[in-house]
């Protein structure tokens, strides 16, 4: 499934993406719940991004006991690189009714980015935002570009069975 | 409530109470936020003709209506309060990510009252504040303070501190955050130190409400397109501020050798190409596309920086060619929590006093080893440093040499000489703070190209020095309200488009004459705060007009305004404000342009 991926090197720690994202999820500007996360030293000018790596990683879906980490197909709209096709591929999205707030999830995942939500006590993570993801629309100085989509392995088998 | 949270945060240290009262919305109307609510809430809470070393002298932390949104560049936070060293209003900007913070913890502003008894730190986690004992980090520079908070109170916490600078009341110790940006003038350090309070530690968790947020996005994301990331504004990224050494200089007008000449024959080792060869990377403050902030490091330091001033100051005008040493002295300054421009202008006054062997102050201009141990002495004033900590303005004076301070109300000039760009003389004399460029800065059409904005003269006679009088007006006005926002200087936006997103805030029409005079009520408003306070003559020093003081030699040789030219410059200038012939606001123009306190 395509995935969003930061990269360290370019990434100015701006948190625009962080910005972002809470917008279009929450309503409102809330990146202290943003489903990816830029971590800044800003002593040491060190940048870490952290993203949900999707059906390349999967952990969450695997270890969730009620079944709440459903897959579905997306086709983003923006593409990375010229003249490239849309990406497509797997997302991995929680269904809030079936969630308990186990916190397997918040356990497992190795980038930390899937968490609890601080009001409705259910799991949320990033869903790839109807495929024009708000991260990426707001990393657009042609200096920086930090925010790109990637597919993994699962995608592009995917994209192999459908064209098949 | 949309982008603003309608709640200010009232810490008093004297009796380590802390509450919350509503933000004054009709104020919040009348002047949008930033620098003109800033000034509106100084106008009410600073005690008349207060002492500004009195724990009664309150401290502002204001933000924007804008901050903690997608809004490039509107993260700053203005720190206000009457100044220690100008006995005026201060209005500090900074970038970095505290403002966006204040808004997520459920802040419009902090006003900040009181001393406590022993040094202290507020910490601030969204409802709860708490008066913590900072014995353990009193003492620390920049670096170790905010790295200790980090540690013990949260690795998400943003920190404002003082470094012993400001504990030991330099006058001009700044404050500082994300660990290199600065409320750099005028002393905010200092009177943090007098406070005892060694740093405000904040964290927030909460929402910044823009009404449909979608919608919102969509906008702003236009707005990025068109106006942000332009052609024109990056030179933000690609260079930063480092791009103006070379023009400055070039037109004779850059500070040199304690302001003793315009050009630098070392500036080739100092200018943007030099910090390029040495740059590695790129940093942002919160919410910026621009990302202006130029990682370089040599020798051993690694730092965001320095800024054109610093160059200016630090390098050119300490005639300091050594790239090195001067990326050494801007760290310095960082960490100890000084304010480059006045160092800079401090320890160059201590060369030419030193060199002209009127005082022995240990450093010579061009000298690397006396220079770079500067700011460590300056902040724990020992040796030189004692006597440096005086300010530029009365360590010229003990000597018997004023003429040597370039200064105006105590506040030393920042890097742009006069006899280079004549419209500074102006600016420099009528900035509401004392010797500023940020409020008019007529170097943008004298010497660069295409950075003031597109709005129109028509109607305004032109007047001495070339028009320049019409300029510093209407650039006075502009600043005001870009610096409401807060906007950050770096993007040269316009004021049909400050206009488009000001709709978005205060749903009306906002025309460009209701930008400028929205600029101008804030303006004068800020005059009244001056005049009530008591603020010394506009003017600067006489070597920077006077035909006696023209340079002798390089690019702007010859070139003075002269008095006479200064005065009816002056005068016109205050007459196009509206003001009477010695700089008081008339009931007219107050009217006319909305101010709502009179004097």
């Amino acid at each position: 499934m395509p995935h969003v991926t930061i990269s360290n090197k370019k990434c100015t720690g701006c948190h625009m993406c962080e910005l972002a994202c809470s917008a279009w999820h929450e309503g409102a500007y809330r990146p202290s719940v943003a489903r990816l996360r830029v971590n800044v030293n800003p002593t040491a000018m060190e940048v870490k991004g952290r993203t949900c790596l999707q059906a390349g990683c999967a952990k969450c879906e695997e270890i969730c006991p009620e079944g709440a980490i459903l897959r579905g197909v997306i086709t983003m709209k923006a593409s990375d690189g010229d003249g490239a096709a849309p990406l497509s591929g797997y997302v991995l999205r929680v269904d809030e009714t079936l969630c308990t707030n186990c916190g397997e999830c918040y356990a497992v995942c190795p980038n930390d980015v899937i968490h609890e939500h601080p009001d409705r006590h259910v799991a949320i993570k990033c869903d790839l935002c109807d495929g024009d993801p708000q991260c990426r629309v707001f990393c657009q100085n042609p200096h920086v570009l930090a925010v790109s989509l990637r597919s993994s392995k699962a995608d592009r088998e995917l994209a192999i069975s459908q064209a098949g | 409530m949309d982008f603003y949270q309608g709640r200010v945060l009232r810490v008093d240290l004297t009796s380590e109470a802390a509450f919350t009262e509503p933000l004054n919305l009709d104020w919040a109307e009348r002047y949008l936020g930033g620098k003109g609510l800033l000034f509106r809430y100084m106008w009410e809470y600073v005690p008349p003709k207060v002492d500004p070393w009195s724990p009664d002298n309150p401290v502002f932390l204001m933000t924007g209506p804008f901050a903690g949104t997608n809004v490039s560049t509107a993260s700053r936070l203005v720190v206000g309060a009457k100044s220690p060293t100008t006995g005026i209003l201060d209005d500090s900007y900074v970038g970095g990510s505290f403002a966006p913070e204040m808004k997520f913890a459920g802040y419009d502003a902090i006003v900040v009252t009181g001393k406590s008894a022993s040094p202290t730190l507020v910490w601030i986690k969204d409802d709860e504040v708490r008066f913590l004992p900072a014995e353990k980090y009193w003492g620390l520079k920049t670096s170790g303070v905010e790295e200790a908070l980090r540690r013990d109170l949260d690795p998400h916490a943003k920190v404002l501190s003082i470094g012993p600078a400001g504990e030991n009341l330099v006058p001009w110790a700044c404050l500082s955050t994300d660990q290199f940006h600065k409320a750099g003038r005028a002393g905010h350090g200092a009177l943090f130190g007098s406070k005892n309070l060694k740093a405000i530690a904040i964290r927030g968790t909460g929402s910044v409400r823009v009404g449909d947020a979608k919608a919102f996005l969509a906008e702003i994301a236009r707005i990025h397109k068109e106006y942000v990331l332009t052609d024109a504004n990056l030179w933000a990224n690609e260079e930063g501020t480092p791009i103006l050494v070379d023009p400055v200089n070039g037109a004779g007008a850059i500070p040199t050798r304690n302001w003793s000449a315009g050009s630098f024959d070392g500036i080739g080792s100092i200018n943007s190409e030099a910090f390029q060869k040495i740059k590695t990377g790129n940093r942002a403050c919160y919410q910026c596309a621009l990302a202006c902030r130029q990682i370089h490091e040599i020798g051993g330091v690694k730092s965001e920086g320095p800024e054109y001033e610093t160059i200016a100051l630090c390098g050119a005008n300490c005639g300091m060619g050594d790239i090195e040493a001067l990326m050494r002295f801007n760290h310095e300054c960082d960490e100890w929590g000084l304010d480059t421009i006045s160092s800079g202008s401090v320890v160059a006054l201590a060369m030419d006093l030193t060199e002209k062997g009127i005082a022995d102050l240990g450093v010579k201009f061009g000298d690397p080893e006396g220079y770079v141990r500067m700011p460590e002495l300056i902040s724990r004033r020992e040796g030189a440093g004692a006597e440096l900590a005086l300010g530029a303005r009365a360590l010229a004076a003990k000597y018997g040499v004023p003429e040597l301070a370039m200064e105006a109300k105590n506040l030393e000039l920042p890097g742009y000489d006069p006899r280079g760009a004549f419209g500074m003389s102006l600016a420099y004399a009528t900035a509401d703070r004392g010797g500023c460029h940020m409020r008019s800065y007529p170097v943008a059409d004298q010497i660069l190209e295409g950075t003031r904005p597109a709005v129109s003269l028509e109607g305004i006679p032109a007047q001495v020095i070339g028009g320049r009088v019409s300029d510093g007006f209407i650039g006075q006005n502009f600043s005001s309200v870009k610096f409401s926002g807060i906007w950050c200087d770096f993007w040269a936006v316009d004021p049909n488009q400050l206009s488009q997103m000001m709709r978005l805030v205060w749903d009306k029409e906002w025309s460009e004459d209701d930008v400028m005079r929205l600029g101008e009520r804030i303006w004068n408003l800020g005059r009244l705060f001056n005049l009530r306070e008591g603020i010394e003559t506009d003017t600067v020093p006489g070597k920077l007009i006077e035909t006696s003081g023209a340079f002798a030699e390089g690019p702007s040789t010859g070139k003075a305004i002269g008095r006479e030219t200064f005065k009816q410059s002056l005068l016109e200038y205050y007459r196009l404000r509206g003001w009477d012939d010695n700089g008081v606001p008339t009931e007219a123009r107050l009217a006319e342009v909305g101010v709502d306190v009179r004097l």
